[in-house]
Order: C-alpha cells, then sequence, then structure tokens
C-alpha cells in the first residue's frame, strides 16, 4: 500500500508538472494577445507595450517559464492581467460558487440517476422504463445552455418562481437573518443546478440502468429470489451494490468537474464560478488565471481518480490496489 | 412512516427558513429611500479611475470621485462655456495657457477631510506618471504642469493653445485623495487595494463589491453637491446580455444602459412597468479596408489599393437596409466615420451614393471582368475576391458580414469570411494581418483625438489599421481641431469628411442610436450619452411610487 501510494504521488505530480508545462507553452503559442480593451475602444500602444514590460512578457520565454515555477514553488500564483488583483484572491472568490453549485448539481445527478436507473432495471422493457428511456435519451442530448435559458424564461421572467440568476439577491439578502439567507442562496441555486443535475442526470440513468440490468440475470441474484426475499430486497440490496461500480467511475470523473465548473450553466445563471473565470480568462488571454485553473483542474483530476481507486475497493472486495 | 418523517422535516425547515426570511427590520419611507439595480454585462477591473478604462468602472466611478466639472447637455467640447461645476465652483484664465481653478470649500473627502489644491495636483501627477501608466495619459499631454496655490486654488499650464484646454484639463481625470494614495507604490496600482474599496468625494459611497455578483454604493447626505434622491445603486453582473434583459422584464433590476437587438427592444418595449429612453450613441461600425498588402506595409493591398475599386465596393452596398435589417429602427447610417454623439453630425455632408450600376461600371473599367462567367470577376488571372474579418464575440458584425458577402457577390466580388476570437481580431488588426475587417468604435465626446488616432497618419500603427493617408484629410482634421470658431470649424469637419468619404478607405455602415430602459417609477431621468448614469443623483423616486426593494435597509 505504502509502496503503490508513493508511486501514485509521484505520478500525479509529474501530471500537474506537464500540464502546467504544456498549458503555459500553448497559452504562449496561440495567437491572441493580453492587455486589450474590453470594448472597442482606441488603445495606445505605448500602454500595452509597458504592460507587457511590467509583467514581463517582453522577456524570453524560458526567462518566463521559469520565474513562473519559482514563484509557484512558493505559492504564489501571480496578478491577474484582466482583473487588477492577485489570482489567488480571484480563485478563493470563485472557487466556493462553483463547488457549491457543482455539488448540487452531482448530487442531484447522482441521486436521481441512481433512483431512474434502478426503477427502469426493474420494469425493463415495460412501460415506463419505454417512457423513461425516451426522457432521459432527450434531456442528456438537450445542450445545458439551451435547458438553461429555457428554464430561466419560464421560471424566472415568466412565472417569477425563481431569480433570474445570481448567487444572492444583491438587495434583499443582507437585510435577512441568516435562515433566510439560507433560504435566498437555495432559492438561487435551484435552477442552475437543476439545469446541470437534470442533464447529468439523464446520462447517470442510463449508465445505471444498464449497470443494473448487468448483474440482475446472474446467479447470484437468481439465489436471492430462490431464497424468497422480496423483489425490493433482491434488487436494492444483492443487485445494487455490484452495479455502483459504474457510478463509481462517473463519480471519479466528475470530480474534477466539482473545480472547473460548468462555463455555459455560469454564464446564463450569472454565477461567478471557476469555468467562468477560466473561460473569462482564456478570452481575454489573462495568463495567470488561465494556468492556476489549468493547476487545480489537473489536481482535482488526479485527486478524482485516486479516490475513485479507492471506493472501487470499498465497493468490490475483489480489488486490491498494486502491491498488496 | 419511515418515508414521512425526512419529507416532514424537510418541509418543516424550509417554513421555519420562509417565515424567518419574511421577518425584516422596518423599512425606509419618504422621500430619499429608493434602490436602483443596473443589470450590467461588464464588471469594473478596479475603482481606481487612472488605472480603469472600462465604461462600467467609469460608470461607478463618476457616483464615487468628482471631475473639477463636466461636460454639459450640449456636450460641446470647445472652450470652457458649455462646462458646469463639479469640484471647482469658478475657473478663470489667468492668460492664454495658464487656467485657475477655485475648488468649492465645502467638498470633502468620505473619510472626512477636505478636498484640496494639493489632491488636484497629485492626480495629476499620478496620472502623467509612466508609471501608473494610465492609458488616460495621452489626455493630459498638453499640460506642462499643475500646481497649487493654496489649499483650495489649483493652477493649470498648458504647453501650447488649442480649443479643448478647457476639455482636457476636466475630462480625463476624476481628483483623487493624496492623503490615502500617497503611501501606495505607483508601480502597484493597477492592483492596489484601494481599487477594490475607494475612498472618493462623490454623491455616493462605495459599500461592498463581491467580485461576479454585484457591486453596492450608498448616497452620501453629505454631499457639497446635494444630497441624492436614490438612496443605493446596485450593479449587477450578469455575463449575458440576454438573461440581463430578463432580469429587467421580471423586475430584478431597474435599469439596462443599451438595448443593442431589436427583439430586446420590443421586449422591453411589450413590458408595463418599464420606459425607454433614446439618446445619441457613441459607436460606429465600418468596414475597414487595409490599403497596404497584408502583413507588409510596403506593398499597396492587390484589391484595395486602388481607390476606384473602393469606391465602386461602397456604391455597391445598400448601407440604409443592411442597417434596418441587422440593428432596426435604432440605427443609422453616419454621414462619415463619426458617431452621432460629435457635435460634427451632419447627415447632409456628401456621401457616395448606393449604385451597383455605377459600380459595376467603375470595376469593368478599372480591368476587373468576369470572363469566366463564374460570377466573380477577374483580371489578370486573379480573382477579385477578399477575405473579412470578424470578431466571434459580436452577433452584429457576423451577420453583417454574412450580409455584405451577399451584396458584394451582386457585383462579381468573392467575400470568405473569418470568424475569429476577439483576442486575434484585435491582433490581427493591429499587425494589419488582414484584407478588410468589420470594425466598431466607442468614441469619447470629441472627434479631435478620435480621428486622429483613428483616420490619419498619425494613427498609423496605433489604431488606423487599414493605413489610410492623405495629407489634405490631415491637414483639414489638424486645422478644425485647432479652430476656436466653432462653425468654422465644423465647415472644416464637413470638408474632411468629405474627402475621406470620397476616398473611401472604409464602408462606413451604422452609427447607433441607444437605446436605455429604466424602471418607470423613476423620474427626472437624464441619460449623459458620453456617460449614461453621470447623472444619477439627480433622478428621484417619489415616496408614492416606491416598491419593496426601496424600503430595504441593509
Amino acid at each position: 500500500m505504502g509502496l503503490w501510494l508513493v508511486r501514485r504521488v509521484a505520478a500525479s505530480a509529474a501530471i500537474v508538472g506537464a500540464v502546467v508545462t504544456l498549458t503555459f507553452l500553448l497559452l504562449h503559442l496561440a495567437p491572441g494577445q493580453p492587455f486589450l480593451p474590453g470594448a472597442e475602444t482606441p488603445i495606445d500602444p505605448a500602454v500595452v507595450a509597458e504592460l507587457r514590460r511590467e509583467f514581463g512578457l517582453d522577456r524570453p520565454l524560458t526567462v518566463q517559464y521559469a520565474k513562473y515555477l519559482v514563484a509557484l514553488a512558493h505559492g504564489q500564483l501571480g496578478e491577474s492581467f484582466a482583473l487588477h488583483r492577485p489570482v489567488a484572491e480571484a480563485l478563493e472568490d470563485a472557487i466556493p460558487n462553483t463547488l457549491v453549485l457543482t455539488g448540487a448539481a452531482l448530487a442531484l445527478d447522482l441521486l436521481l440517476g441512481l433512483v431512474l436507473g434502478v426503477y427502469q432495471a426493474a420494469r425493463a422493457r415495460r412501460l415506463p422504463d419505454v417512457a423513461l428511456s425516451a426522457a432521459t435519451l432527450f434531456v442528456s442530448s438537450v445542450p445545458t445552455f439551451w435547458l438553461g435559458l429555457l428554464l430561466l424564461l419560464v421560471f424566472g421572467e415568466w412565472l417569477h418562481w425563481f431569480p433570474v440568476g445570481g448567487v444572492v439577491d444583491p438587495v434583499l439578502h443582507h437585510s435577512l437573518p441568516w435562515a433566510g439567507r439560507v433560504a435566498d442562496r437555495l432559492w438561487h441555486l435551484a435552477l442552475p443546478a437543476c439545469t446541470l443535475g437534470a442533464v447529468g442526470a439523464a446520462a447517470t440513468a442510463r449508465y445505471q440502468r444498464a449497470a443494473v440490468l448487468e448483474v440482475i440475470g446472474q446467479d447470484y441474484v437468481r439465489t436471492a429470489r430462490a431464497k424468497g426475499l422480496t423483489e425490493r430486497r433482491v434488487v436494492l440490496v444483492h443487485a445494487l451494490r455490484n452495479a455502483l461500480l459504474p457510478l463509481v467511475t462517473l463519480l471519479g470523473l466528475s470530480l474534477p468537474f466539482l473545480l472547473t465548473g460548468a462555463v455555459l450553466v455560469e454564464t446564463v445563471f450569472a454565477w461567478p464560478g471557476m469555468g467562468k473565470l477560466a473561460a473569462d480568462a482564456i478570452f481575454r488571454r489573462d495568463y495567470p488565471v488561465v494556468l492556476a485553473a489549468a493547476i487545480a483542474a489537473s489536481v482535482m483530476v488526479v485527486a478524482g481518480n485516486f479516490v475513485a481507486d479507492l471506493l472501487y475497493t470499498v465497493a468490490d472486495p475483489r480489488i486490491r490496489v498494486h502491491g498488496e | 412512516m419511515f418515508g414521512a418523517m425526512p419529507t416532514r422535516l424537510v418541509l418543516a425547515t424550509l417554513l421555519c427558513a420562509s417565515l424567518v426570511a419574511c421577518t425584516r427590520r422596518p423599512g425606509c419611507v419618504g422621500e430619499y429611500c429608493g434602490t436602483l439595480v443596473f443589470a450590467s454585462v461588464g464588471e469594473p477591473e478596479a475603482l481606481l479611475p487612472p488605472v480603469a478604462q472600462s465604461a462600467v468602472a467609469r460608470d461607478v466611478s463618476d457616483q464615487i470621485f468628482l471631475k473639477l466639472a463636466d461636460l454639459g447637455s450640449t456636450t460641446n467640447t470647445i472652450g470652457d462655456e458649455d462646462f458646469t461645476p463639479l469640484l471647482a465652483e469658478r475657473w478663470e484664465w489667468a492668460g492664454p495657457l495658464t487656467l485657475v481653478f477655485h475648488l468649492n470649500p465645502r467638498a470633502r473627502w468620505q473619510d472626512g477631510e477636505p478636498v484640496t489644491a494639493g489632491d488636484v495636483v497629485f492626480t495629476y501627477d499620478a496620472y502623467n506618471d509612466p508609471r501608473v501608466n494610465s492609458p488616460f495619459r495621452t489626455g493630459v499631454r498638453w499640460i506642462s504642469a499643475v500646481t497649487s496655490r493654496d489649499s483650495l486654488t489649483a493652477v493649470f499650464r498648458f504647453r501650447r493653445r488649442y480649443p479643448e484646454m478647457f476639455y482636457d484639463a476636466v475630462y480625463h481625470m476624476r481628483i483623487l485623495p493624496g492623503h490615502l494614495l500617497r503611501n501606495v507604490p505607483r508601480d502597484q496600482w493597477q492592483s492596489a487595494a484601494f481599487g477594490r474599496a475607494p475612498v472618493g468625494d462623490g454623491p455616493y459611497r462605495f459599500v461592498a463589491w463581491k467580485a461576479g455578483e454585484s457591486l453596492e454604493l450608498a448616497a452620501d447626505s453629505t454631499c457639497f453637491l446635494g444630497r441624492p434622491h436614490i438612496r443605493r445603486l446596485i450593479w449587477r453582473f450578469t455575463p449575458d446580455l440576454q438573461v440581463a434583459v430578463s432580469q429587467l422584464i421580471a423586475g430584478e433590476a431597474d435599469a439596462l444602459e443599451v438595448l443593442v437587438a431589436p427583439e430586446d427592444l420590443r421586449r422591453v418595449q411589450a413590458t408595463p412597468h418599464l420606459a425607454t429612453y433614446p439618446y445619441k450613441g457613441s459607436a460606429y461600425g465600418f468596414l475597414d479596408f487595409n490599403l497596404t498588402a497584408p502583413g507588409d506595409s510596403t506593398r499597396p493591398h492587390p484589391v484595395f489599393g486602388d481607390r476606384d475599386v473602393r469606391r465602386a465596393l461602397t456604391m455597391a452596398i445598400d448601407r440604409e437596409r443592411l442597417a434596418k435589417s441587422v440593428l432596426g429602427e435604432h440605427a443609422v447610417v453616419p454621414p462619415g466615420p463619426m458617431s452621432e454623439l460629435w457635435w460634427i453630425w451632419d447627415p447632409s455632408i456628401r456621401q457616395l451614393p448606393y449604385d451597383t450600376i455605377q459600380a459595376a461600371r467603375l470595376l469593368t473599367a478599372r480591368g476587373w471582368i468576369d470572363s469566366s462567367g463564374d460570377g466573380v470577376r477577374e483580371r489578370n488571372g486573379t480573382e477579385l475576391a477578399f477575405r473579412l474579418l470578424v470578431p466571434t464575440t459580436s452577433a452584429v458584425r457576423r451577420q453583417y458580414a454574412r450580409l455584405l458577402q451577399e451584396e458584394l457577390r451582386r457585383v462579381g466580388v468573392d467575400v470568405q469570411i473569418d470568424e475569429v476570437e476577439f483576442s486575434v481580431f484585435s491582433q490581427r488588426a493591429q499587425a494589419g494581418r488582414f484584407d478588410a475587417l468589420l470594425q466598431v468604435w466607442n468614441t469619447d465626446p470629441t472627434p479631435s483625438s478620435g480621428i486622429a488616432q483613428t483616420w490619419t497618419t498619425e494613427g498609423i500603427g496605433r489604431s488606423n489599421f487599414g493605413r489610410y493617408a492623405n495629407a489634405t484629410f490631415d491637414g483639414l482634421v489638424e486645422q478644425a481641431s485647432s479652430s476656436f470658431d466653432r462653425p468654422q470649424a465644423r465647415r472644416t469637419w464637413r470638408s474632411a469628411m468629405e474627402v475621406i468619404n470620397q476616398d473611401a478607405p472604409g464602408v462606413f455602415l451604422f452609427a447607433l442610436e441607444n437605446v436605455a430602459a429604466v424602471h418607470r417609477r423613476v423620474t427626472n431621468v437624464t441619460i449623459r450619452p458620453d456617460s449614461w448614469w453621470a447623472l444619477v443623483r439627480t433622478w428621484r423616486i417619489p415616496p408614492d411610487g416606491l416598491i419593496e426593494r426601496d424600503h430595504v435597509e441593509r
């Protein structure tokens, strides 16, 4: 176990290092340039040249790269070109928002997907299964931004049931007691989390249905039925545990998404998270923010895979890590 | 039993939360209440005026920091007679190159310190400091020095005499608190903490800024300009314009400065609680021809190097029809490279007509003939074709590009559209690596600096991307910019515009007539075209018009 852990940590560090290097190179080699005005306003090239000098972009690429690595080793992510603030501060603001949104969406995705998948498998090839299969296929095919705009239009603009974007009500929030603030946050979270969660749940349900169907025909399930157990107990207790492995894989793949967020949903719902921050930074060629986002994402990918590997051993005792 | 228990618990919790949520402190009533929420597509980069250039940073900063004086309703930038006092209660000329401002003795910083002439000196020094690297530095380049005669008297000295000396002295700089910024190293102003929690001297003071969410200001009831009627201003940041319009319609925001798409305008006009306010636009859009070979400015462009071909292409485009179909009723064809904001706007300026027959004749006369019968003209084996560069971020320009492609195809010109992201678009424009591009310029209130930077020889290497150069035009622009006599200046500008129109270095496609939307409960609404919300301190919400959010105490 110890050796396996050391190997995994070393490999993970190498992966993150490679991501930083590749991102750095690609960013600087890609066309486009930082320090452009946000709108179509003439800008003095001398001002841009001075900004490039100030941020060291006039130095050779190798020097810039070495300086970035040294700063990174000291825990410094640098100053954003476009936001006029340290990158770490921008991340501090964005990460909690993304964790809340994607955490809620992921919970909805897994729970709803699991329930629907199991329900469909238990009623395979009957009317509820066929109807739900069609519905989940439709929802998983819908672009998230389109679904988001539709929900905003119907539940926000027309019915006024939910707010049209934002994390909290900017007028009322600070005047509310703590419980009201929590309710306000949940109220604002509902539509974006449902948008993101519904699309994910539709896909999860299809995976889960297939997984349950695969195990439901196996001998040990037949044995459980022969013992006189109820169908509910057979499916939920005996079949489901072995059918959870695909879900563990999906969870592992989903963890990086917790931090990188969902760019389109964040844009549609004016939700200031990591995805939006990273996408804006790419368009503005805000190199320090893009690099920080890449580091955060790669760390999450590595951590996600690590957690998934550990969960496999819990879900399936036959699986053991190398070295044991 | 097992299933019902958690459901009841959740419902009870939500009910309690809702009840507690509804129990708020008693709210504001009467005059001087009112909370105005702006739906804002952009977010300020900082609230330190010398280093922030975006329109939304300007909008917010203008509530917090004051200029010495401001443009009047005429937006006349020549002389000083149309300016209104702000920090300076009066001013006088002490010679042709010396301007003396007398500060209002009642002006105070929001921390209680008086605003002094020393702050004015400090501000000029900061704007002019290469370490601060302010984009407004060029605006104050003709000021040689600013000194203080006493604590309330600031003296400006100029390098030369010109008609917009006063405009340059007051328009570019918001006066800064020297006592709070003196110890901040100048090379760190770009990301100074002050820029995210500023202290100013304007009608509103900074309250809170949650990045990506909202920014709040509160009225300063002690402001010497008078207590603003509206108590709270909140900018609600929304990255998508469609969502911003939806917030407005849903009653979650009160004001939006520009409705771009005709469909958005129709949606807003159909909403009973919203009123629309048309005002002069500050932007114009055009098809910019690169007069030199892409990437090699020493050689003429094979197509656009020929003046007659440029004229023919201009005459082949029905600009009126394109403006109406893309932008609806709120755009017009400009009589040259100008926005409606400029005082030189004159629809009677001579332009090339829409005349496809004449355009075809001109192309044929220049040797461009469709001899192969494939619909595209050619000369010496080279097709009459070019690539049109468009930024993907602009739906308007992408739509225009397709319509232009169709219009020019009818006279035998093959146009291929290159859609690239804005950063790449801008880089290629500045490097001259394009045949033609669709550009929009947002102009400041004066044509003098804008035209020089974008269309004269002086602008080559800056924002004159197409490298248009005509000594006659340059001379007329210089003459117009130097004239103290406004009618004479207007005549000279007209001549300059007619020269550039005849040369056709670009096709001037549209000038926007902006429309703002504001909640009907707000009265005294005045929108200044160069700075939309500059007069918010004079807006009012009558006591009988207050809605729930107006009563809310923070």
